[in-house]
């Protein structure tokens, strides 16, 4: 008898265990599918510049997963009340990871429709891995629900299966200028000109035009157009570029860890604008009033939810524990939270549609204004290409670490604090 | 004239072709297009680095730079078919010889440098071609191209509902690439790169002009790398510059031909198979559980596995070949000895 050597022995171990891990994978599917539930796939970037941003929003479908499947009697949201959808149907999540690479995001959906089973989508955060993902899902005539991705151009594309819960960047872009008139108007303000820092990316990029557009017919002269690499280490180039043409106003399209860059860049620079408005993400993440404690202050942005929002939007709280717990205590963000609905609103018209034929529940969810007490405004509706008509924001200050409701006038709660106060006098 | 007969490598190699070809065939992998998915990027990487191979490895001149050619050859489809509307297919030729140009035009400076200070003279270029695409609207900057829904088929090199024409033309770009190296093995300017690559100075002293020779291998890998760009975006439907022109992309053309073998054929082939599904299925099986537990997993093996054998795994294969022959031996002496 022949004796393997030791070596040899490991490598067989080593590539049977593998082939067992891939094997468990692809069988542990089927077997769900034997029992009475509705897989849904997630993909958000888990790991990447992004990460913390991503794992929030899959922590936020999960929390309304809970609140689907098990009974709630004590929050105050559609389908709290029962268990499950379709008379007992649960929901099931599958997740997975884009990395914030569009190529990951296309295969990862291929997987999870083709491999895994799911009935339908939900994702992906960055814009650039929403458009092919959702492209998929679409040739497969599979619903996409996106909860966050703010490219305008998403819903631009006659998509059957696609439905977009956040607010674009043009909304955001003209909600910008029109608190840069209301300013002139009753702050006296004398804002003119405009600069735009955003990150080179599909979301930066749009974003970056619609403000020029919105500038243009506002009457606003933008003196600096500043783009940078997204997950970059120095922004000092940029910020230079910014003081040396002194806007009056800066707008910002900026995410993640690059927003706490910029801000401590200005400080170091010594240079700050009379009002600093950016875009939803970066700014709205609950994570920089901790890096960047008193820096963070008199900056501005658009907000679909925060914390200070409790008396606008009653049935969060309640909503908001389940989260907690999964995130390690931090609450709910603008983008985050927008998943949560993104999933809410789906099984709402699954229920409604009384089945689970795609083509049935994407005309429901076309055809019905939804109760949605966890978005801003509590109603979702969608037009052709999928947008929430819907989608509201407020824009905020952030003032001693709180964000404070600044316009529209009628949902403030705060006086704005203009201009910015000088970084030597905090 | 009478006709070569096969030797047994080429037979073996033949045989490991026919497989490949026949492997869409079988309903379980076409029905399953994760798999089918997996195998195409198999297919593709390996092609990758082996046209990284011929300046890499046999030329010896480690180039981190390759993602600059490989953007090209995509761009050049992704343009062909977005902005001008028409088929991939002379966006693909011009790609090809544009990357081939450029590469001789950057390369040549490059080659007067010579060990790490090449190495680091190509990271700065891929930064350059970075930066300068993702700034230029013409090919569409940071908002990149993304496909219009057009007829699929071979015309327009697309298909929706099955990937089993992607895979046939993952294979041809694979057996031309391979068929290419292999030819390059037995033809003297193949020898005139190992040359160059043991020495320099020596090959130059026996008449070899290593300035000519690397120029055409780094114009020849530089060129069938854009044929690859190419098909991957035709794959992806979508290209933008950090999913093709970055340093993450050059780095697995040099980490997928070192871990399978530099400097032989079959090496990008290995190193393909096993680092393509291990970063696949670990995403699939781990990646959703969020923290990049499937990163880490595969950065681990990876290490494992040049712990282990730092020749690659043509050195595993080697290793085990050798133990078995030896055991063979063993064993017949033992039966001499007339033990039992």
């Amino acid at each position: 008898m022949t004796h393997r050597s030791p070596r040899l022995n490991r490598w067989i171990v080593f590539v049977a265990v593998l082939l067992m891990l891939v094997g468990f994978g692809s069988g542990a599917g089927s077997v769900m599918a034997a029992e009475k539930i509705i897989k849904i796939g997630t993909i958000f970037p888990l790991t990447g510049p992004v990460a913390t941003a991503g794992q929030r929003c899959q922590a936020a479908v999960q929390t309304a997963v809970e609140i689907i499947n098990n009974k709630h009697p004590e929050i105050k949201v559609p389908l709290a009340k029962q268990e499950g959808i379709l008379n007992g149907y649960k929901i099931v999540l599958v997740h997975a990871d884009s990395q914030g690479k569009p190529d990951v995001g296309k295969s990862e959906a291929e997987r999870l429709l083709n491999q895994e089973g799911v009935w339908a989508l939900i994702g992906s955060y960055n814009s650039s891995v929403s458009k092919p993902a959702s492209f998929v899902a679409e040739r497969m005539k599979r619903i996409f629900m996106c909860g966050a991705s703010s490219s305008a151009a998403l819903t631009q594309r006659d998509m059957n299966y696609f439905f977009r819960l956040a607010p674009t960047d043009k909304t955001e872009s003209i909600e910008f200028v029109d608190v840069l008139k209301w300013m002139n108007k009753t702050k006296k303000a004398n804002v003119k000109t405009i600069g735009i820092i955003y990150e080179n990316s599909e979301f930066g990029k749009h974003a970056a035009e619609e403000a020029k557009m919105a500038a243009a017919a506002g009457g606003f002269k933008v003196v600096a157009d500043v783009p940078f690499s997204p997950g970059a280490t120095n922004l000092n180039s940029e910020v230079q570029t910014l003081k040396k043409s002194n806007p009056d106003a800066l707008f910002g399209a900026v995410l993640g860890a690059d927003y706490s860059l910029l801000v401590r860049t200005m400080k170091q620079m010594a240079w700050l604008p009379n009002i600093a408005i950016n875009y939803c993400s970066g700014y709205q993440d609950p994570v920089i009033t901790k890096q960047l404690a008193g820096d963070a202050d008199f900056f501005m942005g658009s907000t679909a939810y925060s914390p200070q929002f409790a008396s606008l939007m009653p049935a969060v709280a309640a909503v908001e524990k389940i989260f907690k717990s999964k995130t390690g205590g931090v609450p709910f963000d603008g983008d985050s939270i927008q998943e949560a609905v993104a999933m809410l609103v789906l099984a709402q018209a699954i229920e409604k549609a009384g089945s689970l034929d795609p083509d049935k529940v994407a005309k429901t969810l076309y055809a019905n204004t939804w109760d949605s007490p966890l978005s801003l405004g509590g109603k979702v509706a969608f037009v052709k290409g999928g947008q929430n008509i819907k989608a509201q924001s407020i824009v905020t200050q952030l003032q001693g670490g709180q964000y404070k409701r600044i316009y529209p006038e009628e949902m403030a709660d705060t006086k704005i604090i203009f201009p910015m106060k000088p970084w030597g006098k905090r | 004239m009478q006709r070569k007969a096969l030797n047994k490598k080429d037979a073996l190699w033949l045989g490991f072709v026919v497989l490949l070809a026949l492997l869409p065939l079988a309903p379980v992998v076409a029905a399953n297009s994760f798999h089918m998915h997996v195998a195409i990027l198999i297919l593709l990487f390996a092609s990758m680095a082996q046209a990284w191979n011929i300046i890499g490895g046999y030329c010896g001149q480690v180039s981190f730079g390759h993602s600059v050619f490989f953007g090209i050859g995509a761009y050049g489809a992704g343009m062909a078919v977005v902005t001008y509307g028409g088929t991939p297919w002379p966006g693909i030729l011009i790609g090809v010889m544009l990357a081939a140009a450029i590469a001789v035009v950057i390369s040549y400076p490059c080659f007067k440098l010579s060990g790490h200070y090449f190495a680091i003279a190509t990271f700065a270029i891929v930064e350059i071609f970075h930066r300068t695409f993702l700034v230029w609207d013409w090919v569409g900057g940071a908002l990149g191209l993304d496909y219009p829904l057009v007829k699929e088929g071979l015309k327009n090199l697309m298909w929706y509902d099955t990937k089993t024409g992607y895979y046939y033309c993952a294979l041809i770009l694979f057996l031309l690439i391979f068929g290419v190296v292999r030819w390059l093995e037995g033809h003297r300017f193949g020898y005139y790169m190992r040359a160059v690559r043991e020495g320099q100075e020596t090959a130059e002293s026996l008449g070899v002009n290593s300035t000519a020779v690397k120029l055409a291998a780094m114009a020849l890998s530089a060129a069938l790398t854009a044929l690859c760009g190419a098909f991957f975006v035709q794959y992806n439907l979508r290209v933008d510059t950090p999913m093709v022109m970055s340093l993450d992309m050059s780095m697995k053309f040099v980490l997928i031909t070192v871990l399978g073998g530099s400097g032989t054929l079959v090496g990008p082939l290995l190193g393909a198979a096993v680092l393509i599904p291990l970063q696949e299925y670990s995403r699939a099986l781990w990646g959703g559980l969020g923290g990049g537990v499937d990163l880490i997993i595969f950065g681990l093996l990876i290490i494992l596995i040049v712990v282990k054998q730092p020749a690659g795994m043509i050195g595993i294969i080697r290793d085990i070949g050798k133990r078995v022959l030896k055991q063979k031996s063993a064993a017949k002496g033992d039966s001499a000895d007339g033990t039992p």
